[in-house]
């Protein structure tokens, strides 16, 4: 999978094994394993202080492990240094050096390789200038970091990470410090040019949507471990725990049991996990069936393409729904009315102990 | 011709016209009387007898002797302080280790010492009635009352000029370029010159001269290790102290001209400094 | 614990254990010679000479003059800042370039240009003589060398502060109905005041250990105008050196109460605050 931008860096997998790593008496990361295929591009998906940027360090070398073992292609890389390890790095703040400009940051790594091994001046001018192509931002080449846009500096420092042919690509949360409409416009095309480039990649990210919408598998981590790893459409629709379900997009969460396949809902916390995301709980005004409650509309956002509606349920707890505008105009909700609630998609967490796993 | 600042205050709050008129006009005679009338009273009294006679003081020996040796106690004291103020910064800057707030106040030690008692410290380390002295006489090794002793002394006072101008710069930085350094392949010395060292020149220039300047001019300490051996073991300082009791007063003024002036410079060093850096001012002594 | 984190960042040992060492050998361990020094005097002799009353004269002055002088500062110096910060006028950047002059100047340089202008003859000695005022060789002389060597310290920490106030909070006080008066009484110096006594408490630790700048323009006069490190001289040019190691001493263990005052201050300052 060799191109332009990548001349010949073999595309290798990456493997995890059994990695600890501690801070003081706090456990980053406790016996972590995971498997990357080669030329992946693999998001590690958590809230914040899970691991996931200690993991992602221990990969590049920036940090060491206590025990556990970095493979990359099978072969033990774990005493190497980060400098050895032939890995691009992207900063979540870019670390770009600010002393230099756009086309030397980028040409960092070619021009500190020793001598023997170094491109002449051509072969750096040229390769720079494809990097600055690929992210189009050749007419820059002379400016300064303090001089670009956020979004510029990170194309930089990716093209800065891309040039010393790296056979791993890591990115720290890539698009974290970014406004919201670069990040979309960024996520696209970072997709694009790992499809290009074809480089396995990991990048770190809090963000769901961003997991989710850019990486072909997800390792979803809490507390230090990997709870799940998955494409999108499986850790998704099919989370292996409640923690999962729950930080993967927006849930209500009641209490309850299911019984002979009903499922019943208690009015105080006690029970199994019973989540239900707002889209999977439809309003009606004449309930039909056993399976509704009753509650009453307190709040209505219809701008956007869904209708986000709070409800109070009968106990008094808060509910989010989310439909479409179509179905919205045709309920001719109003605020304050008395509503049914029938719930479409439920997913019941037994509680175990530890983490309530799926019961369905 | 007195007026607020531009977009600092704003007419709701600010002080009435002949109120600040007031608190300008003190100010200025305030600094007029305490700074600017030292610095002139100098250079008056320097060209006192005209400029002939300047310039013939710088004739006397003892006077070039003088010069010399501050020249040569600064050439060896700024450098051992940069190399020192290099190392401490790294070491404190990029590393967490345990005690590193006791290492930076015990950096600080020097400037809360009284400049006698740190020519003290030297006699009583190097002195004939001091530990080592019986040892350095058998020796033959003379290190008070002779230049070492003036070198120690100027090296203590300046000590933690060039670290403390590079310890927040290099705090503040982080590790982060370094370690984009690392990863891209350079070696420890290439990303220490081509990124840490470029990343904080202006904060190392400017620790070079604050300690180069206070290096030049120090009294207390050199006087206390020199035993004012006129041509040999007098800096500049302590040849105007000497001049100045024997009512040579042109000479005196003459040499404090030169270390005048080295002020006056250091202080436009010290404004085009913070005006490429862009910071406010600091208490940096 | 590990004493250090493991980092990738090379050179540790070799610029802590070069840090270390050279802080020992050119400060550590000649500090250390004071105490070596002074455990040759018993504690009675120690008391005896820190206490003589000629050493206690010259605490006395030493102390009340740096006091005077960084009292005077902490008036002078919060006004310079604020107009300095506050005003525009002719001339305000090279004063505010000027304020550093006193760190800059040699200190013996500073001494005989103080003396020169207040002396009998002087630019201003002579004026004030004819008032009946005597500045030079007198304990007056050594408050204005001390108020001159203060100088930029409570400038210089008050600036930044100033430069950083919300104009938000005064307009804030202003539109709550505070007079000017009760907003700098009750807005501005809450806020400028920590930073103000952190400088008073550094020209106040500078003042007590300066030599150059005052020992031209006091009088030197053992028990009036004889300020502590000039006894220290006095007391190592008679090669009493247990003597004048023994008010070293003093003057260190006040230089290090002051410093651990001058962090807490600064701590204070730093911390945030409304």
């Amino acid at each position: 999978m060799a191109s332009r931008y990548h001349q010949g860096g073999n595309v290798l997998s990456i493997t995890v094994a059994n990695v600890t790593k501690r801070f003081g008496t706090f456990t980053a990361l406790d016996d972590v394993s995971l498997e990357i295929s080669a030329g992946r591009l693999v998001a590690l998906l958590g809230p914040s202080g899970s691991g996931k940027t200690t993991l992602l360090r221990i990969i590049a070398g920036l940090e060491f492990a206590e025990s556990g073992a970095i493979r990359f292609d099978g072969q033990d890389i774990s005493d190497r240094a980060a400098g050895e390890r032939r890995v691009g790095f992207v900063f979540q703040h870019y670390a770009l050096f600010r002393h230099m400009t756009v086309f030397e940051n980028v040409a960092f790594g070619l021009r500190v390789r020793p001598r023997g091994e170094r491109p002449t001046r051509q072969q750096i001018r040229d390769r720079v200038g494809d990097l600055l192509d690929l992210i189009q931002l050749r007419s820059q080449a002379g400016r300064y970091p303090s001089q670009l846009s956020g979004g510029q500096r990170q194309r930089v420092a990716l093209a800065r990470a891309l040039a010393v042919e790296p056979r791993v690509l890591l990115l720290d949360e890539p698009f974290g410090a970014l406004d919201a409409k670069v990040r979309q416009e960024l996520r696209r095309w970072l997709r694009q040019l790992h499809d290009d480039v074809g480089v396995t990649s990991v990048f770190v990210t809090h963000d769901q949507e961003e997991a989710l919408e850019v990486a072909d598998q997800v390792a979803v981590m809490n507390q230090g471990r990997i709870v799940q790893v998955g494409t999108p459409d499986e850790v998704y629709n099919h989370p292996a725990n409640s923690f999962v379900y729950n930080f993967l997009g927006n849930v209500n969460l009641f209490h309850g049991r299911v019984d002979n396949g009903m499922t019943y809902i208690n009015q105080d916390a006690t029970g199994d996990l019973i989540f239900a995301r707002p889209h999977a709980l439809e309003i009606t005004r004449n309930a039909n069936g056993p399976n509704h409650f009753r509650a009453t509309t307190k709040h209505i956002n219809a701008a956007g393409p869904l209708v986000k509606i709070e409800v109070i349920t009968e106990w008094g707890a808060p509910v989010h729904i989310e439909m479409a505008q179509e179905r919205f105009r045709d309920l001719a909700l109003n605020k304050g009315e008395e509503v049914y609630i029938i719930p479409r998609d439920l997913a019941i967490f037994e509680a175990t102990h530890g983490d309530f796993t799926p019961s369905r | 011709m007195v007026s607020a600042l531009p977009g600092v205050s704003a007419p709701a709050v600010g002080e009435p016209a002949f109120v600040r008129r007031a608190l300008i006009a003190v100010t200025v005679i305030f600094l007029g009387v305490f700074l600017f009338a030292p610095l002139a009273v100098i250079f008056a009294s320097a060209f006192g007898q005209g400029v002939a006679a300047y310039f013939r003081s710088f004739q006397d020996p003892d006077t070039i002797a003088a010069i010399r040796l501050t020249l040569l106690a600064a050439a060896i004291a700024v450098p051992a302080n940069v190399v020192f103020g290099v190392a401490a910064a790294w070491t404190i800057g990029k590393f967490e280790f345990v005690g590193k707030n006791v290492l930076i106040s015990l950096i600080d030690l020097p400037f809360s010492v009284s400049p006698v008692v740190a020519g003290l410290i030297y006699v009583l380390l190097f002195g004939a009635q001091g530990v080592l002295g019986p040892w350095l006489t058998a020796h033959d090794i003379h290190i008070i009352f002779a230049v070492p002793g003036i070198v120690l002394a100027t090296i203590f006072v300046t000590f933690p000029f060039v670290a403390r101008e590079l310890l927040p710069t290099m705090i503040a930085q982080g590790s982060d370029e370094e370690e984009a350094s690392l990863t891209l392949g350079a070696g420890g010395w290439q990303t220490f010159m081509r990124v840490t060292l470029p990343n904080v020149r202006w904060a190392l220039f400017y620790g070079v001269i604050l300690c180069n300047a206070r290096a030049m001019g120090e009294f207390g300490a050199v006087s206390v290790v020199s035993g004012h051996i006129r041509g040999l073991t007098n800096t500049m300082p302590l040849q105007i102290e000497v001049l100045y009791n024997d009512y040579q007063f042109v000479p005196a003024f003459a040499v404090a001209s030169l270390l005048a002036l080295l002020a006056l410079a250091t202080l436009v060093i010290k404004s085009f400094v913070e005006w490429r850096a862009g910071t406010t001012k600091e208490v940096t002594f | 614990m590990a004493f250090r984190r493991r980092s990738i960042i090379p050179g540790f040992g070799l610029t802590f254990g070069f840090t270390v060492l050279y802080l020992c050998l050119i400060v550590l361990i000649p500090l250390s010679a004071t105490v070596f020094e002074t455990s040759k005097l018993g504690w009675q002799q120690f008391w005896h000479i820190v206490t003589a009353p000629r050493a206690v004269a010259s605490y006395e002055l030493s102390f009340g003059a740096s006091l005077t002088g960084a009292l005077i500062n902490f008036v002078f110096g919060i006004l310079v800042a604020w107009v300095l910060v506050r005003y525009a006028f002719p001339a305000r950047r090279i004063l505010d370039s000027l304020v550093d002059l006193p760190f800059a100047l040699p200190t013996a340089v500073a001494g005989i240009a103080l003396t020169t202008i207040y002396a009998q003859n002087g630019w201003l000695g002579r004026p004030l003589a004819s008032l009946g005022v005597h500045v030079a060789f007198t304990r007056l002389g050594i408050v204005v060398a001390l108020t001159f060597i203060g100088l930029p310290f409570v400038v210089r920490t008050v600036q930044p502060i100033l430069q950083d106030l919300d104009r938000e909070l005064e307009e804030a006080a202003a539109s709550l109905g505070a007079g000017r008066w009760q907003t700098f009484g009750r807005v501005l110096f809450p806020a400028i005041l920590p930073a103000a006594l952190t400088g008073v408490a550094l020209a106040f630790a500078r003042g007590v250990g300066e030599y150059g700048s005052v020992i031209f323009i006091a009088g030197n006069m053992p028990m009036r105008t004889e300020i502590t490190p000039l006894l220290i001289v006095t007391k190592l040019e008679q090669y009493d050196y247990a003597g004048a190691t023994a008010i070293a001493v003093v003057m260190l263990v006040v230089s290090f109460v002051l410093l651990l005052g001058i962090n807490l201050l600064q701590k204070w300052s730093s911390a945030p605050s409304g």
